[in-house]
C-alpha cells in the first residue's frame, strides 16, 4: 500500500542546518587560527628582528668605542707635534735673538745653549764693551750671570759668560 | 504536552554552545595574551628601530669626525708612524750644512703612548741662518722631531761646528696604538 505518490527524501546526518553551522564553526576556526599563527608568526619576526638590531647596535657600540679611541689618539698626535713644532720654532728664534744679541765688535767663538742657561765663550776689546753691550742684555734676561776674562794676545780679553735662569722663579712666575 | 525541540536542534544547541565556549576560552585564554605581547614586541621594534637610528646617526657623525681628523692630521699620524732613517735623514738635510752625520737611534723612553728616541747630531755650518732653515724643515719632515738641549755652536775657522740631541716621537708599537694610523693610511 503506497501512502505517498514522492520518494522519500534519503535521510542524511549532514542536514543543511548542520551544513550552515559546519560552515560557521569552520570559518569561525580558520579566522582564530588565523589570527593566532599571524601573531605567532608576527612575534617571531620581531624577537628576530630585534636581535638583528641588537646585533648591529653592539656592533656600533663597538666601531663607536674604537673610533673614539682613534680620535683620542690622533688629537694627542696633534697636540704633541703642536708642541714639539712650536718648541722647535721657539728654539729658531731664542738662537736668532742670541746671535742679535751679541754686538759686532765682540766676537764669539762658542756658543752652549742649555735647558735653563747659556754659556758664551769670546773675545771683547775690552771689559766696558762687553759689559755695556752683551752682559747687560744678558742679565734682563737670566736670572743669575757670572762673567769672567782672561787675556788674548793680541791686547782683547776672552770671556766666559755663564748665564741661568732659575727654574724656581720660572714656576712661580707661571 | 509534546516536546516542541527535537533532539537534532538539541544537538545543535550543545554544538553551538561547545564552539561559544572554546571561542571564549580561546580568545582570552591564548589570542588576547598573544596580542597583548605582539603589541609590546612591536612598541619595543618601534623603541629599538629608533635607538638604533639616533646611534646610527651619532656613529656616523664621530665617523666623519674621525676621517676629518686623519685627512687634517694625515701627515702627522704618517709621521708618528714612521720608523726614523738616519741616512734619509741626511740624505734630506745636508743641504743646510756643510757636513752633516747622525748617530744611530737610542730608545730614550716612553712619553705616554710614544716611544721617544734619541739622535745625536754633529753638524758644520756656514752660517747660523743654515741652521734655522734646518729648524724650520724639521717641522716638515717626515718624522715628529724636536732639537733637544743642549746645543753646542763652536767656531771652526769659517765655519761653524754644532752639535746637538733631537728625540725622535714615535707610536709605541707595544702599545698596539697604530690602529688609527693604519686606517688612515
Amino acid at each position: 500500500m503506497i501512502h505517498s505518490y514522492i520518494r522519500p527524501r534519503k535521510k542524511t546526518l549532514f542536514t543543511q542546518e548542520i551544513q550552515l553551522l559546519l560552515s560557521f564553526f569552520s570559518i569561525t576556526l580558520i579566522m582564530l587560527f588565523f589570527t593566532y599563527t599571524f601573531l605567532l608568526y608576527k612575534n617571531y619576526v620581531f624577537i628576530e628582528e630585534k636581535n638583528t638590531k641588537v646585533l648591529a647596535k653592539t656592533n656600533l657600540e663597538k666601531s663607536f668605542v674604537k673610533m673614539k679611541a682613534q680620535i683620542h689618539y690622533i688629537e694627542q698626535q696633534e697636540y704633541l707635534s703642536e708642541k714639539i713644532y712650536t718648541k722647535n720654532r721657539v728654539l729658531k728664534d731664542s738662537i736668532s735673538n742670541l746671535f742679535d744679541l751679541v754686538p759686532s765688535r765682540i766676537t764669539l767663538s762658542e756658543a752652549k745653549l742649555l735647558e735653563n742657561g747659556l754659556i758664551l765663550y769670546g773675545v771683547t776689546p775690552n771689559k766696558d764693551i762687553y759689559n755695556f753691550m752683551l752682559q747687560a742684555p744678558l742679565r734682563s734676561i737670566f736670572h743669575r750671570t757670572y762673567s769672567s776674562f782672561y787675556p788674548a794676545q793680541n791686547g782683547w780679553l776672552h770671556f766666559v759668560s755663564t748665564n741661568y735662569i732659575d727654574e724656581m722663579e720660572i714656576s712661580d712666575e707661571k | 504536552m509534546k516536546n516542541s525541540i527535537s533532539r537534532q536542534h538539541i544537538y545543535l544547541i550543545f554544538a553551538s554552545l561547545f564552539l561559544l565556549l572554546f571561542v571564549l576560552i580561546f580568545a582570552f585564554g591564548v589570542l588576547i595574551p598573544e596580542g597583548k605581547e605582539y603589541r609590546i614586541k612591536r612598541i619595543d621594534l618601534k623603541k629599538m628601530s629608533k635607538e638604533l637610528y639616533e646611534y646610527q646617526n651619532f656613529h656616523n657623525e664621530t665617523l666623519d669626525t674621525l676621517k676629518t681628523l686623519q685627512g687634517k692630521d694625515r701627515r702627522i699620524i704618517t709621521a708618528f708612524d714612521t720608523t726614523f732613517s738616519p741616512y734619509r735623514f741626511e740624505k734630506q738635510n745636508k743641504g743646510h750644512f756643510s757636513q752633516l752625520s747622525v748617530s744611530a737611534l737610542e730608545l730614550a723612553g716612553i712619553e705616554g703612548d710614544f716611544a721617544v728616541y734619541e739622535v745625536n747630531t754633529t753638524s758644520q755650518i756656514s752660517s747660523p741662518a743654515s741652521f734655522y732653515n734646518f729648524l724650520d724643515s724639521v717641522n716638515k719632515s717626515d718624522w715628529i722631531i724636536a732639537i733637544n738641549f743642549p746645543i753646542n755652536f763652536k767656531r771652526d775657522g769659517e765655519l761653524i761646528m754644532s752639535s746637538f740631541t733631537m728625540k725622535v716621537y714615535a707610536n709605541n708599537k707595544d702599545k698596539n696604538s697604530s690602529a688609527s694610523v693604519s686606517e688612515a693610511k
